[in-house]
């Protein structure tokens, strides 16, 4: 049984997790691109699955039913605490078109409901599920442990190139198509003409859960497709029916669009497809693109597996020492980023958090919050023991998550303000004027009254500006 | 109410579903002279429908179906049992409903079909199939056995939130499982399991409204049989945790009877033995469970005070039918529990009246 351990974030808002990154591009489409996605049974599937509980059960209710009810009707069933929560869940639906927009009459929209409901009783010709390839004896099955080793080596060459790129190491370049992918979406430029460097937007990517990362790029993909001029519901739904694939299944590229044709070598460098070569019939869905529209880890083998248990591999201790339980470069480069490290054993990497390392990370981008996060996400099971059993909260220690937080203010101590300086008045009696008719308009930020001069805001200056004017131009 | 404690909105759930499938029982359904008659094939197809829609709502939710035949009870389908069976797939249906459905449907038509026909038909092992669905969520809720070197003695509760067991029953109340039903009403409490439960066809079921009020699970006379879908999906389908949002019909009479533990009738008035809390329809001289003598004043004063039941009277000396697990029931309920001391020095305790009610 998979297990499914929720990402904690750090202020500790965990009940109410935040919406899927894919809904609001889906909400920017037409209701004509919608209702093409909707024809297809497996993508009503995926769509469903990435709504939250309320949506969900609240298609279900009005799945079966042939005619509109009265939106009182349903109404009688939210409790009163729930109010705020269906009123959310009844908007997000009617912004992705699942429910026709009205506030009296609730249904499904007829194309979603056929899809769906053909994709819970099967049926239909429409082939949206894949075609799996014909048996073919000669060739010996794939099995999953090669198609997640092959993902996850893919996965981790990308996000090893990004993390390395600073440093001066000469890690394995991904393909040309990740390198431009990564340079569209602002996760890396290029300085001139030299390499491409990582920004400050892909530091923050890399303390991402390797779900939120694998869409963000997608999501940069989808961005891309007009550009190249690529049919956009074919492509979504492509990796819809990927998503409902089965793991270690070879299926055939027979049926397949020409859009979505070309869009097989991209997949195959993100490493959410296997193929035996490119001019092959078929390919295998990797698990990272099976566990699409879950929320089970998609690389269950991945990061940190070979010593130490999958979940989490850090101790932090009060001391601001900190235990890394893993062999693996890619943690290891990414802890770099706001760890200093001391020693490094084979399955074990120990450092301490500084100021000077926090530091490096604030002047990357990274946010306090986002390092937080990525050390709670990432807590050592004995970690989490400690709060079930003497329930010692919260799971990082206090004082190392304040300290990181002050370092941060700490950076920001300096606020700078555009704005013009006053200076050379002729009199006191002129200074004095001018001063109090700018205090009068509240643009004053700073005054020296022994100097004669004082500096106002940037807005404030037109005025002040013409009421010097008005005054030399009158005397 | 607080959010914040509630399992998270998005997390998987587990299910369980017990199927009652006596032949009798879907033959009377079935029949046109009901005024919604639903017979067996169309009830599976809703039933087929409604697991699926579990299974869409997240990638992770797990399920388990368990049927309840003639003095036999097995497991139909688990999604953590691997099926190699089917290999074939097709393009136009989601590999995972196609397997619930053709695992359900095969494993049912093959057990009905070796039915002997002939033989008169045992009573349906419906509280065998639920002990079964017990067992099988104790057994997925304890930590796997990679993580036991970790935490030993605690029991990983991401693991499985929320299991639920629903109750699709079609027999009326058997009431010599009265004993077994409450032992897994209170099982399930210790597991936090929430049981629903639906009457698809007769008389309301006594037991399982019980079972339903007393896991907090919610139970459900289907009135209207043709729209046997529309009631699961509003009813049972959500988790207990978007129960708090979306509420599900409750029940506001509960029918709180119990059976005897002498004749396993199910009773108004009941006398329960002051040591071991066992229910017997009429006052006995010695307790069958626990072999405790009572006075014989106080058997002459209650039998005295007794209504009279012709009926009851008429069924004889009390048999012997103590067991073990009977003591289960009673030491959970908070009575007073007298110990080893001797009846005879409290006369006029020795059998007192329960009545039926609220006072559960």
């Amino acid at each position: 049984m998979p297990s499914a351990r929720p990402y904690v974030y750090a202020d500790g808002n965990v009940h109410q997790r935040k919406a899927h990154a894919l809904l609001p591009f889906l909400q920017s489409q037409s209701q004509n691109t919608l209702t093409k996605l909707y024809s297809k049974p497996s993508s009503c599937l995926s769509i469903f699955r990435l709504l939250d509980p309320i949506s969900r059960q609240l298609i279900m209710n009005l799945l079966w039913l042939e005619s509109a009810i009265p939106a009182s009707t349903m109404q009688a069933w939210v409790t009163r605490e729930g109010k705020p929560v269906y009123t959310e869940a009844l908007a997000t639906l009617t912004k992705l078109h699942i429910f026709p927009n009205s506030a009296i009459k609730l249904a499904v929209v007829p194309t979603f409901k056929t899809s769906f409901r053909q994709a819970i009783t099967g049926g239909g010709t429409s082939g949206s599920f894949g075609v799996p390839s014909e048996k073919d004896d000669k060739r010996s099955d794939v099995d999953i442990e090669f198609l997640d080793v092959f993902a996850l080596e893919r996965w981790e060459t990308i996000l090893h190139y990004m993390v390395s790129s600073g440093s001066g190491q000469n890690p394995t370049k991904p393909s040309v198509r990740v390198l431009f992918l990564l340079q569209r979406s602002g996760l890396m430029t290029t300085v001139g003409q030299g390499p491409l460097q990582i920004t400050s937007a892909g530091f923050q990517f890399l303390l991402h859960s390797p779900h939120e990362q694998l869409w963000e790029l997608l999501l940069q993909y989808l961005h891309l497709t007009e550009e190249r001029q690529m049919d956009l519901v074919d492509v979504l739904g492509f990796l819809f029916m990927l998503s409902t694939m089965e793991l270690g299944r070879e299926y055939s590229t027979e049926r397949l669009s020409k859009t979505q044709t070309a869009m097989l070598e991209d997949l195959v460098d993100y490493g959410l497809i296997w193929r035996r070569k490119p001019s092959s019939k078929g390919f295998h869905p990797t698990r990272l693109a099976t566990t699409l529209t879950s929320s089970s880890p998609p690389l269950p083998s991945s990061i940190g597996n070979r010593s130490g248990p999958q979940e989490g591999f850090i101790v932090l201790e009060t001391n601001y020492r900190i235990y890394a339980y893993t062999d693996n470069p890619l943690q290891t480069a990414i802890l770099n980023l706001f760890v200093s490290l001391k020693y490094r054993f084979p399955n074990l990497v120990v450092g301490a958090i500084t100021r000077d390392s926090v530091k490096k990370a604030l002047l990357n981008g990274i946010s306090a919050d986002q390092i937080i996060s990525y050390l709670m996400s990432h807590a050592h099971p004995q970690m989490r023991k400690n709060v079930r059993l003497r329930s010692c909260n919260p799971l990082l220690p206090v004082t190392v998550q304040d300290q990181i937080r002050l370092w941060e203010l700490e950076k920001n101590r300096l606020k700078s303000q555009e704005g013009y300086l006053y200076t050379s008045f002729a009199s006191q009696a002129d200074y004095d004027f001018v001063l109090n008719y700018a205090k009068e308009l509240g643009v004053v930020l700073w005054e020296n009254p022994v100097k004669r001069c004082f500096f106002g805001s940037l807005d404030g200056h037109a005025n002040i500006r013409g009421f010097i004017e008005r005054r030399t131009g009158a005397g | 109410m607080d959010l914040s404690d509630a399992p998270q909105l998005s997390d998987a759930s587990h299910l369980s579903v017990v199927l009652d499938l006596s032949p009798t029982q879907w033959h009377l359904s079935g029949l046109l002279s009901n005024k919604y008659p639903l017979s067996l094939n169309s009830f599976l197809s809703h039933v087929l429908a409604f697991l699926n829609a579990h299974l869409a709502s997240q990638h992770e939710n797990t399920l388990a179906v368990f049927g309840a035949f003639p003095g036999k009870s097995l497991m139909l389908y688990s999604s953590t049992l691997h099926n190699p069976e089917l290999q074939s797939i097709d393009s136009n249906s989601y590999a995972p409903f196609k397997l619930v459905d053709s695992t359900i449907i095969n494993r049912i038509s093959d057990e009905l079909d070796a039915i002997d026909q002939s033989e008169e038909e045992a009573p349906c092992a419906l509280v065998g199939a639920l002990t079964k669905a017990l067992c099988y969520v104790n057994r997925i809720s304890l930590p796997p056995p990679s993580n036991s070197s970790t935490s030993p003695n605690t029991r990983d509760s991401t693991v499985l939130p929320d299991p639920r067991i629903l109750i699709l029953s079609v027999s009326p109340d058997l009431s010599t499982s009265y004993i077994p039903i409450m032992n897994s009403i209170f099982s399930a409490q210790k597991l936090k399991v929430t049981i629903d439960a639906c009457q698809v066809y007769g008389p309301d079921a006594v037991f399982l409204q019980q079972a339903a009020h007393l896991t907090g699970g919610s139970y459900l006379f289907l009135e209207r049989r043709d729209a046997l879908l529309q009631y699961l999906i509003m009813s049972f389908l959500s988790a207990p945790s978007i129960r708090q949002v979306l509420a599900v019909p409750t029940q506001d009479r509960i029918d709180f009877r119990a059976a005897c533990f002498c004749h396993k009738n199910i009773i108004d008035i009941g006398f329960v033995c002051s040591v071991c809390l066992s229910i017997f329809c009429q006052p006995v001289p010695v307790c069958s469970t626990c072999r405790t003598k009572f006075p014989i004043k106080t058997l002459q004063r209650l039998n005295a005070s007794r209504p009279n039941v012709p009926s009851l009277s008429k069924s004889g000396p009390p048999s012997v039918v103590g067991t073990p697990q009977s003591r289960t029931p009673a030491s959970t309920r908070n009575l007073p529990f007298p110990g080893e001391q001797p009846l005879s020095t409290t006369p006029g305790n020795g059998n007192t009246p329960a009545t039926n009610g609220s006072n559960h």
